[in-house]
């Protein structure tokens, strides 16, 4: 049998500064889900009310759906090209916005390098002006206006989400391991 | 006016987190992450990440691309399902933010979305019951 060719753009293979890591996908398994619904409270940022909501049920690592809301301020970045060729992309500078429709994002709750929390946001949102953005959310940075952003978590039970430092891409990125294993 | 109908009954499974290294496709990759997981079919939960370009189809046949690198995904929705001859395929869409953070949406396309920096994604197991018409809801009678 034969095909014609379509004519899709060829997808770009970038090389990262570190050696090629072995491993492509590293996955953990759950169990079966533990989910919550949480209202993110007016005057809290999207980081306290999260990290608070999610450790008083004990939970640490959590990937989440966030929808709706308002916000009384945000700040967010954008992934950009390095110019230095340090990295292959990097964070722009912050960028404060006023207040801000929230229309919907993703997050996850993992864990710093000596364990403190850390939540990993990417969101839609929408502007006064009426432009809709997006972006990496500086989540200490955002905080919850009028009306609260409400949010749907599934813990991820047994899995530690370790900020940790990639030799590859030479970034710190959120990565999986089992509970209770120590490096 | 054409039936709705109930196509599958079911409940949810298990729950896996994956992390998806660089230049790694998106949607194959979801794919693979099933099969590392032993999972038939599976919904997203969660995701975020980047591409080096997004590529998202148009219902004309063309499709759009972002370019990046980074095209960061701000969402994303999506199913993968197992298939008759033993292959499991991924039906993954989504919101991509291009690099000065304007929304672009779309259904990503298989094999032209390799991921940039990296790739985080929660699926839950699917258990679609083997007979539907045996299906009982349990909502309190009215």
């Amino acid at each position: 049998m034969s095909y014609r060719m379509a004519s899709l753009p060829r997808p770009r293979t970038l090389a990262h500064p570190g050696p090629f890591g072995a491993v492509r996908i590293e996955t953990l398994c759950a169990g079966s889900g533990r989910h919550y619904r949480l209202s993110l409270p007016p005057g809290r940022s999207l980081f306290d009310a999260i990290v608070e909501a999610l450790a008083g049920v004990g939970v640490h690592s959590a990937s989440m759906t966030l929808l709706d809301g308002d916000l009384s301020a945000l700040s967010f970045c954008l992934a950009r090209p390095d110019a230095t060729g340090r990295v292959v992309a990097t964070y722009s500078a912050p960028e404060a916005v006023g207040p801000a429709r929230f229309i919907f994002g993703n997050a996850t709750l993992g864990r710093s390098p000596d364990g403190a929390p850390v939540v990993h946001c990417h969101a839609v949102f929408s502007t006064p002006e009426g432009g809709v953005r997006g972006g990496h959310l500086l989540t200490e940075r955002t905080i919850v206006g009028a009306a609260p952003v409400k949010a749907v978590a599934t813990a991820l039970d047994g899995i530690d989400l370790r900020i940790t430092y990639d030799e590859e891409t030479r970034m710190q990125l959120l990565k999986p391991r089992s509970e209770g294993r120590h490096a | 006016m054409p039936d709705i109908r109930m196509v599958e009954s079911g409940r949810m499974g298990r729950v896996a987190y994956g992390r998806i290294a660089p230049n790694e496709d998106l949607v194959q990759s979801v794919e693979k992450l099933c099969l590392a997981q032993g999972f038939r079919n599976a919904f997203v939960r969660g995701a975020l990440g980047s591409l080096v370009d997004a590529c998202l189809a148009r219902s004309d046949g063309t499709c759009q691309v972002v370019h990046g690198p980074a095209a960061e995904i701000v969402s994303l929705a999506g199913e993968v399902r197992s298939h008759d001859d033993g292959s499991l395929r991924a039906a993954l869409t989504g919101v991509v933010v291009d690099v000065d953070g304007n929304v672009h949406g779309g259904p990503f396309v298989a094999g032209a979305n390799p991921v940039c920096v990296t790739f985080e994604v929660t699926l839950e197991e699917w258990l679609p019951q083997p007979h539907p018409e045996t299906f009982h809801n349990h909502c309190p009678s009215t």
